[in-house]
């Protein structure tokens, strides 16, 4: 019983990254119906902000996350004005090609710039935790489910309650109607595709603290997302959280099946897949549109 | 331009490698003394193999199939498996590559191709990752029954001029892909597969029937995506995960296929030609020496990478329809014409 309860809190635990993970993504998707294979590489350029800020200035890595949002935000901004906007109206091809040539080209930056060494980020309290008799919370995971969740509330917040948000909620509904009432198109896709991007940086940090980094790292938390995103229900980012959540239980208990082991993870996450697009292809929490 | 240039290195291609090594060597010719030359001039037809079948299921049907790369790993791990386990001899095990990697794709092309859109290319990318994992790390009876991550090695096929022989056989497969294509664009299948791309719900309002249409056309892109892998594997002599399933090459043979013009006969291979001589030149793998200034050799197969990325972004960008639209006086490559192509698809 306490291995079961364990497992249900390492399943939550880890969920905590993959709810970052996919909110982003699940942004970007829902509003701009971009599918962005450059989302892990974002991830691990966030990681390699707090691993820089954590190593250089020795800097807590829960007080560089910001630091990542506001990077990502603007990195995410321009590639959207600049890049991704240019094919915004072509086939859904070229969006997935467009956006594995920026995956391409964000992870071989980060190989130039910091070599394909594991970097990781250890705080003195990193591989301590709450203990109830043989349970054992640990800190860091914890902690980052907290950021996690925080982090989708104050996307929630931002799309349900400030002027950018509510346009870009009318974009998601109807581009051209939208559009006609005076929103600048151009400016709240950037906004968008940042704040997926913010989203993502944020998840970096988190990931920089739960395992070693190199800049291909992130490859396979662009799979995971989508199967996150299609998990709960695509266009409400408390689905989103609810996806994440179920996938890092998911996660852990399939680990936990003697013999199997963690080299399975992906072919674990892409049978969860089908079968969830089989079964209930609108996800656990989603609407059929 | 653009004509004359493919049509020299596609000659060059097919001619280069008749010359007898001894007499280039003698005479001192830049690139037909290097026996490299025979591997990069195999390499570009196992690309075109690739590409002219990625083109039948995402060019002609329109499905943006991601994980092709599955049936090329596993047509090599089918062939190497009957080579090396149960030691066929290397013609007989070949034609099981391609019915196995047909064979694959039949059966979760039935659940994957109802999906549309994003949700199949993702989920098809899921079955080339997933493909490439399960092969590597299935254990029967405590033992790794594919070789694992240490691999898989075949005995060497004992043959004079191996070299020429497997670009002969690399070339016949490229041959073959192409005619396929050629005769699906003029069969009803091919007009029923046009159809789908277009509008897969009039299609099947006109009777087409587009599940098993679909299902066809995944099948035949994976058995010559498989016969290349067949090839390669006995060619390679050694194959693993990272040489059998690497998910650069789903991408290279789309931006071939793109590069080149899909949809169309020749498109995907003039595109692979052109990329693949791109990828292995910046890789310094060509025998032709250059510097590039700043970059220290250990870097360049990672500048190889980003200008692959910068190019990718570029072709979506500019030259949507690849470069064949240049071919036969349809379009010219100018300024305007790039402005036009990006105006088209931009917000």
């Amino acid at each position: 019983m306490a291995d079961f309860v364990q497992l249900v809190i390492l399943g939550l635990l880890a969920g905590g990254v993959y709810v970052a993970v996919g909110v982003g993504f699940g942004l970007v998707w829902g509003v701009l119906n971009i599918v962005n294979l450059a989302h892990g590489a974002l991830v691990i350029i966030g990681s390699y902000i707090t691993w820089q800020l954590f190593t250089a200035l020795h800097l807590d890595p829960f007080l560089t996350l910001p630091v990542d949002a506001v990077a990502l935000f603007v990195l995410g901004y321009a590639l959207q004005r600049g890049v991704i906007n240019r094919i915004i109206r072509a086939p859904l091809l070229f969006t997935f090609l467009l956006t594995f040539g920026l995956n391409l080209v964000v992870i071989n930056v980060l190989l130039f710039i910091f070599g394909s060494d594991f970097r990781s980020v250890t705080p003195a309290y990193s591989g301590q935790g709450l203990e109830f008799g043989s349970v054992v919370i640990p800190y860091v995971p914890l902690i980052s489910l907290g950021v996690a969740i925080l982090l989708s509330a104050a996307l929630a917040f931002i799309l349900n309650r400030t002027r950018i948000g509510l346009a870009i909620n009318a974009i998601a509904a109807d581009r051209d109607a939208a559009q006609l009432v005076g929103i600048d198109l151009r400016h709240a896709y950037a906004v968008t595709f940042g704040l997926g991007a913010a989203c993502a940086g944020v998840a970096g940090g988190l990931i920089a603290m739960s395992q070693a980094i190199t800049p291909t790292a992130g490859e396979p938390y662009t799979l995971q997302a989508f199967v996150v995103v299609i998990l709960g229900g695509l266009g409400r980012v408390s689905a989103t959280v609810v996806g994440g959540l179920a996938f890092g239980l998911v996660e852990v208990f399939a680990q936990s099946i003697p013999g199997s082991g963690s080299v399975f993870a992906n072919a674990i996450a892409f049978g969860l897949m089908v079968l969830v697009l089989v079964t209930r292809p609108q996800g656990l929490l989603g609407r059929l549109r | 331009m653009f004509l004359i240039l493919g049509a020299i290195l596609a000659a060059y291609a097919l001619l280069a490698p008749l010359t007898s090594l001894d007499a280039a060597q003698s005479a001192n010719v830049p690139l037909l003394a290097d026996r490299l030359w025979f591997r990069i001039a195999t390499i570009i037809a196992m690309f075109i193999v690739m590409a002219t079948a990625w083109n039948i299921i995402g060019g002609i049907t329109g499905y943006a199939a991601f994980g092709n790369v599955a049936f090329f790993g596993i047509g090599a791990y089918t062939t190497g498996m009957l080579i090396a386990k149960a030691k066929w001899p290397f013609l007989v095990a070949l034609p099981f590559a391609p019915l196995v990697s047909a064979g694959f794709a039949a059966l979760v092309g039935l659940p994957l191709l109802r999906l549309r859109g994003h949700y199949f290319a993702v989920a098809s990318l899921g079955v080339g990752v997933a493909v490439g994992e399960l092969v590597q790390n299935i254990d029967y009876g405590g033992q790794p029954l594919f070789g694992g991550a240490s691999g898989l090695f075949l005995p060497i096929y004992a043959i004079d001029n191996r070299g020429l022989f497997f670009f002969y056989l690399m070339v016949a497969a490229a041959t073959i892909a192409i005619a396929v294509t050629w005769w699906v664009l003029r069969s009803r299948f091919g007009y029923g597969l046009i159809a789908i791309r277009e509008n897969e719900e009039a299609a099947a309002v006109l009777g087409v029937n587009t599940t098993v249409y679909k299902v066809a056309a995944f099948a035949l892109s994976a058995a010559l995506t498989g016969l290349a892998g067949g090839i390669f594997s006995q060619w390679n002599v050694f194959i693993n995960q990272d040489n059998t399933f690497p998910i650069d090459y789903n991408v290279q043979m789309i931006l071939m296929a793109l590069l080149g013009g899909t949809g169309t006969v020749f498109g995907p291979a003039v595109g692979a030609v052109l990329l693949q001589l791109l990828i292995q030149f910046l890789g310094g793998s060509l025998p032709i020496s250059f510097d590039i200034p700043f970059v220290s050799a250990d870097a360049r197969p990672i500048l190889a990478q980003v200008i692959l990325g910068v190019l990718l972004v570029g072709v979506v960008i500019f030259v949507p329809r690849g470069v064949i639209d240049f071919f036969g006086g349809r379009s010219r490559l100018s300024l305007s014409y790039l402005r036009r192509s990006l105006r088209e698809t931009s917000l």
